[in-house]
């Protein structure tokens, strides 16, 4: 993904207060961090907000970084899982997996996933269709408990492999096998009373 | 999650675990050989990985539909924004190039009408404010018609901290003498120094320092006018009357004995009055 010696290059440039290398590293790398924020937390505001902390962060410890340790990416996507977790803690959204019977939350008008997901027996079209299939799933990631939810966002969503997502999740890979499977059942359990014909 | 302890093992020697273990790479595609034929074979008997397997490709199947979603165009400009306080000169182009030149003046006067005035100015339209706001200009200008304001005196108002002194003073004589002249207050003024002037003991010095406090005042006309003529031309009761002649042919009316009969043209009466001018 990433030629270890230009990142490298990049990063002492930046650290040696190279403005236009700082912008390539962030012209680079926003993207997939926003994604994974986003699909973390579930919301574009908060996702747009913790992008920002990610890179401030990652600007004030870029010195820390060690090549050799490590690729560049795997650095970048540590640290924001680690904000991820904290912001997590700080909102004390501690929420396990629900059933698809169970109220989504207080500020969701106590009804359930299943009711919120569409119903697709007769879609107006496609696209809207397929705009409602992705929130109906990003809904259900939502529901998904924070180990579960990191381990399928990294694997599913930012193809990495499962030695680095261990090293992100400071896991062993059988626990990381272990958290995608589970992760990818629950998902398919949630979904599968509106999508039975996809099981 | 499979039920170890019910199918921990299926006759093909693959226990429930190690299926789960090989469940990711199977669905990676990874898993091939002798390995994929005993992982198919366990879940073609196992009850509980059977369904385990099926859940998992599904789910894995519905992330796969996820596609990436488009950052904000100023997610990048506000992290190097926040990050190193300033933009790049190529993204400063590409903000600045559509915009018109802002000078600091419209930002000083957007700020303060975005900010300040304009709830101001939203509550200045209402009528009701307006309507407020007349009458208190018409209340203020009545008032300072009634107290003698004029708008063309303010012209010639002196702000010189000397002439603002003169016009205070001015002004405190002014209202002073305005108190004073008040009937009730003269009136009161005068019984107050009435009682007093009962209630004082009499002092016997009073009198005797009366004429030197007269005569120390003898210049001052404008207190007592009256009293400057008599003091001319009035007799005063401390004067010394003296009658030096006989009087008429009856002298046995006062002495008979210093009538002289050689004498007769004297008049038959004679006073003469001595005055003694102060």
């Amino acid at each position: 993904m990433e030629d270890v010696q230009v990142v490298a290059m990049l990063v002492r440039r930046c650290i040696a207060g190279d403005s236009a290398a700082w912008e390539e590293i962030v012209q680079t790398y926003s993207r997939r961090i926003y994604n994974i924020c986003y699909r973390f937390a579930g919301s574009g505001d908060d996702a747009q907000d913790l992008t920002q902390e990610v890179f401030i962060k990652m600007y004030r410890t870029l010195p820390s970084y060690d090549h050799t340790k490590g690729a560049f990416v795997t650095w970048v996507t540590t640290i924001t899982r680690n904000l991820l977790v904290d912001h997590f803690r700080k909102g004390k959204q501690d929420r396990m997996t629900d059933s698809m019977d169970t109220a989504a939350s207080e500020h969701e008008d106590a009804q359930p996933l299943s009711e919120q997901i569409p119903d697709q027996s007769a879609p107006p079209d496609a696209h809207v269709r397929s705009r409602e299939v992705s929130e109906s799933v990003h809904a259900a990631l939502a529901k998904l408990s924070p180990e579960l939810r990191e381990a399928v966002i990294l694997r599913d969503l930012q193809d990495m492999d499962y030695r680095e997502i261990a090293a992100v999740l400071k896991v062993p890979e059988g626990t990381v096998k272990s958290r995608i499977n589970r992760g990818r059942a629950e998902l398919a359990r949630l979904l599968q009373r509106t999508y039975r014909q996809v099981m | 999650m499979p039920d170890h302890t019910k199918n921990d093992q299926t006759s093909n020697g693959m226990r429930c675990n190690e299926f789960e273990l090989l469940l990711t790479e199977a669905i990676d595609g990874v898993l091939t050989g002798i390995g994929l034929d005993r992982f198919q074979a366990h879940a073609r008997v196992c009850r509980t990985c059977a369904p385990l397997l099926a859940e998992a490709e599904a789910g894995r199947n519905w992330l796969k539909g996820l596609t990436e979603v488009e950052p904000p165009a100023s997610l990048v400009t506000n992290i190097l924004a926040s990050t190193t306080g300033v933009d790049t000169q190529r993204l400063q182009a590409t903000v600045r190039s559509p915009q018109p030149r802002i000078s600091w003046w419209e930002h000083v006067q957007a700020a303060l009408f975005g900010s300040v005035l304009e709830p101001v100015w939203e509550t200045v339209r209402q009528p009701r404010f307006a309507m407020s706001f007349g009458m208190a200009f018409f209340a203020l200008s009545v008032g300072l018609t009634v107290a003698g304001v004029k708008p063309a005196d303010l012209r010639e108002v002196s702000l010189r901290p000397a002439a603002i002194r003169h016009t205070y003073y001015n002004t405190q004589a002014r209202v002073v003498r305005y108190y004073e002249n008040i009937r009730i207050v003269y009136e009161v003024q005068a019984r107050l120094r009435e009682v007093k002037r009962n209630l004082a003991p009499a002092e016997p010095g009073l009198k005797q320092t009366r004429p030197a406090k007269q005569k120390d005042d003898k210049n001052d006309t404008t207190q007592q006018p009256e009293q400057k003529q008599e003091r001319n031309y009035s007799q005063i009761d401390d004067h010394l009357i003296l009658a030096s002649a006989p009087l008429g042919p009856s002298p046995s009316v006062f002495d008979g004995s210093n009538h002289d009969p050689s004498n007769p043209d004297l008049p038959v009466v004679s006073v003469t009055t001595y005055r003694r001018f102060v």
